[in-house]
């Protein structure tokens, strides 16, 4: 038995084990986004770091996925609704602004929000 | 053919659904994503089992999975391209088709929301194939975009209050369509472009390419109405669908709230369901729960979540709609028995429409019972022409005259009443 004997079943047993591994690298990638956005702070790091790379709707979506654990994550909100504006739904983003009553965020927030979308309103704060 | 090409086509395969490699665990499950964030009651069918399991972070989806949202719950799914499937509470859906192959940079994407609130947001720009989520009663393309949309009453609800559909257009509470784009649009920065929707049903097409631009769709065999604006209003309701958490800290208005302002005399946007259609019992349910599932088949018994709270009661919900078949009508009596006087409108006192109630079971005189809805299997009706709605006033755009759904009299008309049956010889 030569090499070249042995060559085609190597092949096959790659091609064997290349699907499994080729599909489990989606899904690890989906895992490894999942685990950076566990908490407020993590996830804020991510989608900033997904907005410099362009990725705004997947910045979205992680400040989404925040929000749902942690609705109290007021900077995430904001930013969230600058990513609105920034994906050139600004009617869309002022009513959500407009619906956040009581929320607070930080200055740089704040900040962020009118850099997007533009001078906007507070909302109330414990209406 | 060298070994990079080759296991780089197995690759392709591999990650098409439909195809099972024997020996590979995950591709032969057919995973099309996992579940990112998962809140409250979320509960995954697997085709082929009864019962329904609890979804856990990071768990894997695969095709022809239907997830199962309970009461005020949600759940977010990322697809293996990234795109993100969120739903909010009481939603069901199931991703029916899903070929990805990342070397040519396509995706083929079908998925059915078949009740609730859902948004999609496309993953990675691809450079072919098709993405479309379905409804009951409508077929929705999807390019390169973020979409939201609800199914059921609360659709009914919320284009009730729109300008371009009105009260009078009334929807079917089980399978009312309403889709709204909310991006990208055409001046949106960063590597996203601009994206649009197609709505088709009953035979026609509808197309928004702008955000926040609707189309909605009442019921079965029905054209969509629109593209339209959604009004703010509109808009946060279908935000309170998809978030529930944060609809509880913000306060935000559900759509049920709509049925307090109802104007008197214009009755309910949602038509009593036919006869012969069951109507799920909605109760609810403490701790979350699924309510359209006897006792004895649902799933694991979930413990007692201390953060779960009963959602507060709803009277405004609970009261149906007027169902002629349950209400006293004044039909001819057998002839064993004297008939009793018809109600005459000075004789009878007209109850003052109490907050629980809608406006036009109080005041109105029971009906004749209206058509079923249009089915798919008979004749659709005239569709009515397409309109833009821009910037038209309700009153210059007339009702259909052949719309089965337009009420079929007046509310308080003494001359809707039947006559009075003859006097038994």
């Amino acid at each position: 038995m030569t090499v070249r004997d042995l060559l085609l079943p190597g092949l096959l047993a790659c091609a064997w084990a290349a699907p499994a591994q080729a599909q489990a690298d989606p899904v690890r990638e989906l895992d490894a986004l999942i685990d950076r956005s566990g908490d407020p702070a993590s996830a804020m790091a991510l989608a900033r770091s997904q907005i410099g790379e362009g990725d705004l709707l997947g910045a979205a979506a992680t400040l989404e996925r925040v929000l749902i654990d942690f609705p109290d994550a007021d900077d995430a909100l904001l930013l969230h609704a600058s990513l609105l504006c920034r994906l050139d739904d600004r009617p869309g983003a002022r009513a959500e602004l407009a619906s956040l009553n009581g929320v607070a965020g930080s200055g740089a927030a704040w900040a962020e929000v009118t850099a997007a979308c533009g001078p906007v309103p507070r909302p109330g704060r414990g209406e | 053919m060298t070994r990079t090409s080759l296991a780089a086509a197995a690759a392709r395969i591999a990650i098409a659904a439909g195809l099972t490699a024997a020996g590979a665990p995950i591709a032969s499950a057919q995973v099309v994503g996992v579940s990112a964030a998962v809140k409250n009651d979320v509960r995954i069918r697997v085709p082929g089992t009864p019962l329904p399991r609890p979804v856990q972070v990071k768990q894997r989806v695969a095709l022809r999975d239907q997830v199962q949202t309970g009461v005020k719950s949600q759940l977010q799914v990322l697809l293996l391209d990234k795109s993100v499937f969120t739903v909010g509470a009481n939603a069901r859906l199931t991703i029916d088709r899903y070929v990805y192959d990342p070397s040519r940079n396509t995706r083929s994407f079908g998925a059915t929301v078949a009740r609730g609130a859902f948004r999609f947001a496309s993953g990675r720009r691809t450079t072919g194939g098709t993405s479309t989520i379905s409804t009951p009663v409508a077929s929705i393309g999807v390019r390169g975009t973020i979409v939201e949309g609800v199914v059921g009453e609360a659709a009914a609800l919320i284009a009730a209050e729109e300008t371009a559909v009105g009260a009078r257009m009334r929807g079917d509470p089980a399978t009312a369509s309403l889709i709204v784009l909310r991006g990208p649009g055409r001046a949106t920065q960063g590597n996203a472009a601009p994206g649009s929707i197609t709505v088709t049903s009953g035979g026609r097409t509808a197309t928004a390419d702008r955000p926040l631009l609707a189309i909605y769709v009442p019921g079965p065999g029905m054209a969509p109405i629109g593209p339209f604006p959604i009004s703010p209003g509109g808009l946060m309701q279908l935000q309170a669908l998809l978030h529930p958490a944060l609809a509880d800290r913000f306060g935000w208005r559900q759509p049920a709230d709509n049925l307090a302002t109802v104007p008197p005399g214009q009755g309910m946007p949602l038509y009593p369901a036919p006869r012969d259609r069951p109507r799920l019992p909605r109760p609810p349910m403490p701790g979350g729960g699924f309510d359209d599932e006897p006792p004895g088949q649902r799933g694991v018994q979930l413990p007692n979540l201390p953060n779960l709270q009963p959602p507060p009661p709803r009277p405004r919900t609970q009261a149906p709609p007027p169902r002629p078949t349950n209400q006293p009508t004044p039909t001819p009596q057998p002839r064993t028995a004297a008939p009793p006087p018809p109600p005459s409108p000075a004789a009878a006192p007209t109850p003052t429409p109490t907050p629980n109630q809608p406006p036009s079971s109080v005041a109105a005189p029971p009906p004749p019972p209206p058509p079923p809805p249009p089915s798919l299997k008979s004749a659709p009706p005239p569709p009515p022409p397409p309109q833009q709605f821009n910037s038209v006033p309700p009153t210059a755009t007339p009702p259909p005259p052949s719309n089965p759904n337009q009420p079929p009299g007046q509310p308080g008309k003494p001359s809707q009443k039947p006559p009075p049956p003859p006097p038994p010889k």
